[in-house]
């Protein structure tokens, strides 16, 4: 087994020469906080690129940070808090759900290559939109870059939104740049009590048809909503976001206690409780795999009553009931999850956490239409053409 | 600007290429005499004009499959076209190329508010969707200036934006779902009414392609409640940096306006005699700020600004006080393209993008340029974001002249990624910027997208001649220089 620890992309791009001759396929890691994520391969050799570390270049006022793969998402959200700024797709703390171990926040490089967005996903948009521009090394081993360090630009393909979610299958990025946003001033969470999951979504769906801007919405089933202490003996709670100004967020919830009635959450109790809803982390009673579920929100109710009849399941959903986290053991589990989502008009089933040996039975990765998997083929081919980067991680062949 | 040189072997055969795409499609689907594809023969950059070998205007998905597969098998190119307002030439047609015409694809499929979003056909005008979900407070966000005409599949291949894409996001951003065919004559549906790919992007590749990759049929679009209130602030500068730093010192200070635009003082005037908006003629920078949401919101950033604005030294502000008001400031910056038209008698529009803070720069730049090419430029410009829109000035009728003002939009271009920024915000490459594009990106740079290209379009039958400088062969592009393999380093330890 071989480790390179490149400092810089020459490195890795004699890293990739020497795959290449040897016909070696090597792991991409940098905080190793993901590898969960994805089927179960053994590699040749590893590129480690937590010595890729820095901010580049910050320059709030452009609403642009240029930073290099490697670095923790600690410091990237230093050097944010320092200018009263975000990424506002809301990167969640994967360590815990994805079990393991440690508390680690991962990488920024790991955030955009897995796309993993948090709650506020819903209203401000993924991962892969706040992508402006990067420089890598393709599995070819040549050096490229795409994008631009502004905030406006449609110059030549968006190769940034295929790096977003390729898990390093494509290339090894070095430096990234972001866009970011000023932080809200403050925020607000919202709770209100419905009887079942589907009056939930509708609740929240009529919360969404007001003027009142919510950003994010999760239902929470009465057990884990009493477990984070935003119970309010009903089956469910629909736990509702709201950010900005003081004035404008008083207000704001103010007419929808008015219209929905509801209780306001503990200010205490509102972050930790949107950074476990972003993460996935609330069906973690017991160890069992942990399955994300995306699908069109008027849909998720279907789903869990079929589902919740014939399993044990945990599990919770957010962006206003278009993602679902489910927790329960068996690939039959998935097998179902993956039914009942063929009968959605669109969405994709992913297994996150794998406590027993589920993956050897089914795929962790939604599997793909043969027409897509052919294209997903070519394109791992344009980029990486002897499956020298992450081969097999996503899909079997790419 | 020279095209790819057409097949004469193809526009031989064109009657008989026409002939044979009447009994794929209706026969009124086909249009192939001179004086009828005369209405194609341009898009928004009307001065590239080129007859296409022939028009199909498709009437339904299977009839645009059928087409593509005939012409995929049979070695003709296409080049899709959406409503043509394309401003770099994305549509232009090509002589040894069908041009296919999504106009007939004009209908809302579905509008479903549960999942906040709608489903339409790519012949739908921007606008439209807007229109169609208005009576329930909902819209469409993108807004690009040519909204009452162009449309959603154009959107998708130019990734439009507009003057409220600062805080709203591009095409990109608020796109949910596509079905696409593909030059085989395949049709795909990626994403959809759920959030996120799970797998490669491919939707989000799609977006900006230009027409390069794919013919997008169907799109799903995610719609936005609109605004309780909108307000604007209409800010005059003596001084194109004062009002620069004040552009910064807003997003500095947290606030991110729905809009926020600038224009010099030739752009002023031109504008002020064109809309009599009550511009301040004497500014020699005006900006137009928006701010949108919950009334009290609003109401309270619109103070903030004003503050922030007088700071950096504002010589004149204005707040609007109902939407007629707010109309009127929003009359002269959108007349501002007409309004040149008025003060010359052709004007080249340019679309590069800079960090904000080269402003300043890029102003002394353009002033300096003007004096070399003896041109008059007027600027307006998307200012939140770094989008700089300047007019060239200049007379078609003087010989000369236009090749003049190519030389300067180049330069102002290359000024632009020379300030780290990039060669176009929001137009596209089109055939306009493509022999520029090696100012910003290296031949690997290239080479890679071109090999995303193959990826769908092996044979570069889609849209060829559009974005990239050189055709290269996808064998030529797919081949693989192998090392002899020594191993990197060969003194460092490795464990």
């Amino acid at each position: 087994m071989t480790e390179f620890i490149p400092t810089n992309l020459d490195d890795v791009k004699d890293a990739v020469e020497y795959a290449k001759t040897h016909r070696q396929h090597l792991e991409i890691v940098a905080g190793g906080t993901k590898q969960g994520l994805g089927r179960n391969m053994t590699f040749d050799g590893v590129i480690n690129l937590s010595k890729m570390t820095g901010i580049v270049d910050y320059q709030p006022e452009e609403l642009v940070m240029s930073v290099r793969a490697g670095t923790s998402m600690d410091d990237v959200q230093a050097a944010l808090d320092n200018a009263n700024q975000m990424l506002a797709f809301e990167p969640p703390n994967m360590s815990l759900a994805l079990s393991r171990g440690g508390k680690s926040p991962g990488t920024i490089g790991g955030v955009m290559a897995a796309n993993i967005s948090g709650s506020r996903r819903l209203t401000a948009g993924a991962a892969r939109d706040f992508l402006l521009g990067f420089e890598a090394i393709s599995g070819r081993g040549e050096n490229f870059k795409s994008g631009g360090k502004v905030v406006k630009n449609v110059t030549g393909y968006d190769l940034s939104k295929l790096m977003c979610g390729s898990f390093g299958t494509l290339a090894v990025m070095d430096e990234i740049t972001l866009k970011t946003l000023p932080r809200p001033e403050t925020s607000c969470s919202l709770i209100i009590a419905t009887d079942d999951f589907s009056q939930a979504v509708a609740t929240i769906a009529s919360v969404f048809a007001t003027p009142h801007e919510p950003g994010a919405a999760a239902i929470l089933p009465r057990a884990i909503a009493d477990k984070a202490g935003v119970g309010l003996n009903s089956n469910f709670v629909a736990v509702i976001r709201l950010e900005g100004i003081l004035i404008s967020v008083r207000d704001r919830v103010g007419h929808l206690q008015t219209k929905f009635g509801g209780e306001i959450v503990k200010h205490a109790l509102s972050h930790p409780l949107w950074q476990s809803i972003s993460a996935g982390n609330l069906c973690d009673d017991s160890p069992r795999d942990l399955w994300k579920l995306s699908c069109p929100p008027s849909d998720a109710a279907g789903i869990i009553e079929v589902i919740s009849d014939r399993y044990d399941i945990e599990y919770f959903a957010d962006w206003a009931g278009g993602l679902l986290w489910i927790g329960g053991n068996g690939h039959a589990l998935g097998n179902d999850l993956r039914l009942a989502i063929d009968k959605c008009a669109s969405g994709f089933v992913h297994l996150i956490r794998d406590v027993g040996a589920t993956k050897d039975k089914i795929e962790p990765f939604q599997p793909l239409a043969p027409s897509i998997y052919a294209l997903h083929q070519r394109v791992k081919a344009a980029f990486d053409p002897l499956a020298v980067l992450n081969f097999g991680r996503m899909h079997y062949g790419i | 600007m020279l095209m790819p040189e057409p097949d004469q072997r193809v526009i031989d055969r064109r009657h008989t290429i026409a002939a044979t795409l009447k009994t794929i499609v209706p026969k009124r689907c086909v249009i192939d005499s001179v004086e009828s594809m005369r209405a194609y023969d341009a898009d928004g950059l009307s001065s590239y004009r080129q007859l296409p070998l022939a028009v199909v205007l498709p009437e339904t998905v299977a009839q645009i499959a059928a087409v593509m597969k005939w012409c995929h098998a049979n070695g003709i190119k296409i080049v899709p076209r959406g409503a043509g307002t394309s401003l770099s030439g994305g549509a232009l047609p090509l002589a040894d190329a069908v041009l296919l015409g999504l106009g007939k694809f004009n209908k809302i499929l579905d509008i479903d508010y549960d999942n906040r979003c709608v489903v339409a056909q790519p012949g739908v005008t921007n606008l439209a969707v807007s229109e169609a979900v208005k009576a329930d407070g909902y819209y469409y966000a993108p807004d690009p200036s040519s909204q009452i005409a162009c449309s959603l599949g154009g959107n998708v291949a130019e990734n439009s934006g507009g003057v409220h894409c600062l805080k709203y996001g591009l095409t990109t951003n608020n796109l949910l779902g596509i079905e696409m065919v593909t030059i085989e004559g395949e049709i795909l549906r990626l994403g959809g009414k759920h959030l996120d790919a799970g797998d490669y992007d491919l939707m989000g590749v799609m977006t900006g392609s230009e027409g390069l990759l794919g013919v997008v049929t169907e799109v799903t679009l995610r719609i936005l409640q609109k605004p309780a209130t909108q307000r604007a602030l209409l800010v005059g500068f003596d001084d194109v940096t004062a009002a620069g730093s004040a552009v910064g010192d807003v997003i500095a200070a947290g606030i991110i306006p729905a809009g926020m635009e600038m224009m010099d003082g030739l752009a002023i005037n031109a504008a002020e005699d064109f809309a009599n908006a009550g511009y301040p003629r004497s500014a020699a920078a005006l900006l137009i700020i928006e701010l949108d949401g919950p009334k009290i919101e609003v109401d309270a950033l619109i103070s903030r600004v004003e503050t922030i604005v007088r700071d950096a030294g504002a010589t004149s502000i204005k707040i609007s006080q109902s939407d007629k008001e707010r109309d009127l400031f929003w009359a002269g910056r959108k007349s501002a393209f007409p309004a040149v038209g008025r003060i010359s008698p052709d004007y080249l529009c340019m679309d590069g993008t800079i960090p904000r803070r080269r402003l300043p720069d890029m102003m002394i730049r353009m002033a300096s340029l003007s004096q070399k090419y003896g041109l008059r430029v007027a600027n307006v410009f998307h200012a939140g974001d770094g989008n700089l829109h300047p007019l060239i000035l200049f007379d078609a009728n003087q010989p000369g002249e236009l090749e003049r003002a190519e030389d300067f939009g180049a330069d102002i271009l290359r000024s632009c990624v020379e300030m780290g920024g990039v060669l176009t915000g929001e137009h596209g490459v089109g055939v306009e910027k493509r022999d520029l594009m090696g100012i910003q990106f290296t031949e690997e740079d290239l080479k890679q997208q071109q090999r995303l290209k193959c990826a769908f379009d092996a044979d570069h039958l889609l849209n060829p001649g559009k974005v990239f400088p050189h055709l290269h062969r996808c064998a030529e592009l797919g081949r693989l220089h192998v090392h002899k393999g020594k191993m990197p380093h060969p003194d460092l330890p490795r464990f």
